[in-house]
């Protein structure tokens, strides 16, 4: 059993829209698996359901053998899982404190202590406390979309596009952060457009196509794979 | 009559103060519960009797009576957003708003039927005005605009340094994200239509110490309160001051060249022009 394990899982928007069409998913402690796949495959849509934001009509998702499907977002995220959205992930007329402070809403005995670890590992947070998360980058902002996301110390982390929009650059620096705090022991599902570094991150991989399971494995030998490569890596 | 300005001014920022009170009441329920709840205006009145009450009948000065208009309109306010508006909210906002003016309108009839139609007035002290050349202040006034000074230092202190103040920026700010971040929305809900209400309360008494209180007391403010919360930027509690100050500047300011019985129409006109000129308010719609 993996630590997060969806099997056969059915959820959409509607009853007559069902995205997700039987899909098996497993992150293992410790790792960074990676979700690719081209437009309204479901990968957001199976973030989604874990997190507690779709109700699956059918199938299971069990964190650490107890069923999590069905439960609200708060009590996902009491649980251990931490959903970063790819949009409107921080409030923006918040200061930055004030941000990672709710970001541990959930946990608020803890939450103190771990606002210095979080501004620790992010510099850019501790200089920039005091601003309003809506004067931050685009970079910034994921920065502290995560670290928001890190106030709860979650046994997984589930990141939806976190490269999107940013410059290359950027992203590059996204990315390490983001196998930084994998080695810190936190297991990361990641969803990405941009596929080709994600995969160069990532310890397994799933490839979805029209919400179903097309291949998965290895990231490095499904990034070499010459058929993965022409049809969904851009040659 | 130029020579008349400065008294109008004085005027215009102790009304503007007193209407922040309600005004910061009906902004933080629109930025949280995401309608204009109009019953807003027969809270007001609640509170402003409840106030009388204790005031005439158990005898409470003016500070504990105001606390008594807080925690009944308050309480009135929790109640018939749980039980009335709260199944309107699935239908959307401009039911829920036109519930709201149901509401309103039954709550009055109740403040009606209890306490009948007739004027009634606060048991205060009669106190000389103060005189500074000119200008004329009257100390009860004074004590209105430290008291809404106060309630507004409360409020902000409240949302800036508590962590449910917190939780309620945060729900106004990005509500599925707050969610996700476990906070209950439903809880944060309840505590601002308490809040919201019992803050409209409190206006409604403070107006009432002013004039005298009947059952159309809170609906009578209700144009320039409005008004306030969208020239300031429904949604923006400091934007609820600003407009508040600004609508009751121009109130004052309009009897230079209005009669009085036309002053409500500088409230409409505020809410044209910012419409017009800049419909996101003075401050905008950010809740903080």
């Amino acid at each position: 059993m993996g630590l997060l394990t969806v099997s056969g899982v059915v959820a959409g928007y509607s009853a007559a829209d069902q995205i997700l069409k039987g899909l098996d998913f497993r992150v293992d402690p410790g790792e960074i698996v990676c979700i690719v796949g081209p437009n309204g495959a479901g990968k957001s849509t199976l973030l989604k359901a874990v997190a507690g934001l779709l109700r699956p009509s059918a199938g299971s998702i069990l964190l650490k053998d107890r069923p999590i499907a069905g439960l609200r977002p708060r009590e996902v995220t009491k649980l251990g899982i931490a959903y970063v959205p790819q949009e409107h992930n921080v409030f923006p007329s918040m200061t930055v404190r004030e941000n990672l402070e709710m970001g541990g809403y959930a946990d608020p005995a803890a939450a103190a202590r771990r606002l210095d670890g979080v501004m620790e590992r992010f510099p850019v947070l501790g200089r920039k406390r005091r601003q309003a998360a809506r004067t931050l980058s685009g970079g910034e902002r994921q920065i502290l979309a995560m670290g928001m996301a890190l106030m709860v110390e979650p046994a997984v982390l589930l990141l939806d596009e976190p490269s999107a929009g940013l410059s290359p650059v950027a992203a590059q620096g996204l990315f390490a952060e983001i196998q930084a705090i994998n080695r810190d022991g936190v297991a990361i599902a990641l969803v990405e457009q941009n596929a080709n570094d994600a995969l160069e991150i990532a310890h397994r991989a799933y490839i979805l196509v029209d919400g179903r399971n097309r291949s998965d494995g290895i990231a490095r030998e499904l990034a070499a794979d010459p058929e993965i490569r022409r049809i969904f890596l851009g040659g | 009559m130029l020579s008349e300005i400065p008294q109008l001014l004085i005027n215009g920022i102790m009304a503007g103060a007193i209407l922040a009170v309600p005004a910061i009441g009906l902004t933080a329920i629109y930025a949280v519960l995401r309608f204009p709840n109009f019953s807003l205006a027969s809270h007001a009145t609640i509170g402003a009797f409840a106030g009388y009450v204790a005031n005439t009948q158990l005898g409470f000065s003016v500070v504990p009576a105001l606390f008594c208009a807080f925690l009944v309109a308050g309480l009135v306010g929790l109640l018939s957003d749980e039980f009335v508006l709260k199944p309107f909210r699935s239908a959307g906002f401009i039911t829920t708003a036109i519930g709201s003016i149901a509401l309103t309108i039954a709550l009055e009839n109740v403040v009606r039927f209890i306490f009948g139609n007739s004027l009634n007035g606060y048991d205060l002290p009669m106190q000389r005005d103060w005189r500074f050349g000119d200008l004329r202040i009257g100390p009860q006034q004074v004590e209105n605009l430290a008291i809404s000074v106060v309630v507004m230092a409360v409020v902000f202190a409240f949302l800036s340094f508590t962590r449910t103040g917190k939780a309620m920026r945060a729900v106004a700010d990005n509500p599925s994200l707050a969610d996700i971040k476990g906070i209950d929305a439903a809880r944060i809900a309840r505590i601002v239509s308490f809040a919201g209400m019992g803050l409209a309360g409190v206006g409604g008494m403070l107006i009432g110490l002013d004039t005298s209180i009947d059952p159309l007391t809170g609906f009578r403010a209700m144009l320039s309160v409005f008004a306030a919360a969208v020239v300031g930027g429904l949604g923006s509690i400091p934007g609820a001051v600003v407009g508040a100050l600004t609508v009751g500047i121009g109130e004052e300011l309009s009897l230079l060249f209005l009669s009085p019985s036309y002053r409500s129409v500088i409230g409409f006109l505020a809410i044209l022009l910012v419409l017009i000129l800049r419909p996101r308010g003075i401050l905008g719609q950010r809740a903080y």
